[in-house]
């Protein structure tokens, strides 16, 4: 109902960030080249279709790490979710690791899967309003039954709860996700080095608390392996 | 590499989700670059239409007076649809519309005024999602449409509006005041600053031109914009003779604020 001057008329019509006649050409050029930079810079100027192939590229990838670090497939959907809600929510600060957002996306699953309570809360209505398929009883045993081995136990999930967040996501994508320590870093905007540091201290502190525990040991050898 | 994928209808699903919220946050940018404008002003402009008037606010002359008629009726739907809302009483002129998204989507007023909700909306509580309007009740029409995607959940809540403008002021200079409403804009135009403080009027042809009035093209538009980055333009704050200064009225959210006097703008 405002009274809108012909300037705010004018900017409406033409915001100052629309996306101009040449960045649409050097969009569509390396577009061609299915290139994730593109397709996330085309994102940010709200273009649908460029964040859906986002999501069909990464989306297997995310659903599988969130699939082991929860409990149950419901979960790890809800967990997928959020991850891309939030990937929506935050994009202005999203960092990318060589022109990707998958290790920004990793990090705020493992992020997410350490509480899943917390992650529905945001988006609660949304999540309860997504259906699923009739036989997800079936896929949900499937899914649990082909992660299982590189699936990590209640142990070591209660494990990487007690480390700081950016601390159980350096463990998890390296560990889990055969990420570089340079990736994560990244991600978390912390140096190389800090990223070695922290993970050590990490580790150690992980296996003060699994370490006794049998069904760890897949998890911690195969974070022994990664570095 | 495993062939492990999520369940094909919640990815579908989730899919669309993530596309709508793309396109709301699109829709959703625009109105705010609207709303923008009216945020960049260091204080507020009263406009008539919609202002909820109460003993002891505020009410510059011009500003509508809404009575309600009769209680609410409310109705939650899916999608377009129609609300029946019977034989409006006699001096209803108006309908007084609460409308809260309870999905993601775009819901349209019958006066083509919309609401925009993405993923983080429809988690708020209801009140963060609500807007209201007033609109014209059509002789004849006993119903109110609202338009939305075939799967976007809406909650209406209408009443039957008996609205009455007041007249806007003349001072002793002949200069109407007021604000804003159906029969235009009066020459001094109600404006609140000093974070509700005062209350003033602005000569609405230097508010318009402070705020970039006189811009004719795309073009000029962006040089506008670009030249308020740096700069706020202010003008004089007057009680409703025109002509006794109570304080400043600032366009645009730069922390260098230059008297529109000292400026060339040609308006």
């Amino acid at each position: 109902m405002y009274n809108v001057s012909p300037l705010e008329q004018l900017l409406a019509l033409h915001p100052p960030d629309d996306v101009t006649l040449s960045s649409v050409r050097t969009v569509l050029v390396v577009r061609a080249s299915d290139d994730e930079g593109a397709d996330w810079e085309a994102s940010l100027a709200n273009d649908a279709n460029a964040f859906v192939s986002i999501f069909d590229r990464h989306r297997n990838r995310v659903y599988r790490h969130a699939l082991r670090m929860t409990t149950n497939a419901q979960d790890a959907e809800d967990v997928t979710a959020a991850a891309f809600l939030e990937l929506w929510r935050r994009r202005k600060s999203v960092r990318l690791v060589d022109g990707s957002v998958l290790p920004w996306l990793l990090v705020t699953t493992t992020n997410q899967a350490r509480n899943v309570a917390r992650s529905r809360r945001r988006y609660r209505a949304l999540l309860a309003s997504l259906p699923h398929s009739e036989d997800m009883r079936s896929a949900e045993d499937e899914a649990l039954q082909r992660i299982e081995e590189t699936r990590i136990t209640e142990q070591v999930r209660e494990a990487l709860h007690s480390l700081t967040p950016s601390d159980a996501a350096l463990i998890a994508l390296t560990a889990f996700e055969h990420c570089s320590n340079t990736e994560v870093a990244t991600v978390l905007g912390i140096s190389e080095g800090a990223a070695r540091t922290r993970l050590h201290r990490a580790r150690a502190r992980m296996a003060a608390v699994v370490g006794p525990i049998a069904g760890a040991d897949g998890a911690i050898t195969k974070m022994e392996e990664s570095q | 590499m495993s062939t492990l994928e999520m369940d094909p209808v919640f990815t579908e699903a989730l899919r669309g989700v993530l596309a709508e919220t793309v396109e709301e946050s699109s829709r959703v940018r625009r109105r705010w670059g609207w709303r923008l404008g009216a945020s960049m002003l260091g204080g507020l402009v009263l406009v008539g239409g919609g202002v909820a008037l109460a003993a002891g606010v505020f009410s510059p002359p011009g500003a509508p007076i809404d009575t309600q008629l009769g209680n609410f009726i409310s109705a939650t739907r899916t999608g377009t649809a129609t609300i029946d809302l019977g034989p409006p009483p006699a001096t209803a002129n108006d309908l007084s519309l609460k409308l809260t998204c309870n999905s993601v989507g775009t819901f349209t007023f019958p006066n083509g005024s919309s609401l925009s909700c993405d993923a983080t909306d429809v988690s708020n509580p209801p009140i963060a999602r609500t807007a209201s309007e007033v609109v014209p009740l059509s002789p004849g029409v006993d119903s109110v449409t609202i338009t939305a995607r075939a799967n976007a959940s809406w909650t209406l809540q209408v009443a039957f509006v008996d609205q009455v403008t007041t007249s806007w002021g003349v001072n002793a200079d002949g200069q109407t005041f007021g604000v804003q409403n159906q029969q235009g804009t009066p020459e001094l135009l109600a404006v609140v600053i000093d974070q509700g403080e005062t209350h003033g009027y602005v000569e609405s042809s230097e508010l318009n031109c402070a705020a970039g009035g006189d811009v004719q093209t795309p073009a000029e538009a962006l040089t506008w914009d670009k030249v308020s980055a740096n700069r706020s333009v202010s003008i004089p704050v007057y009680q409703s003779n025109g002509t006794t200064v109570i304080g400043t009225f600032v366009v645009g959210d730069a922390s260098q604020i230059v008297p529109l006097a000292s400026l060339s703008l040609g308006c």
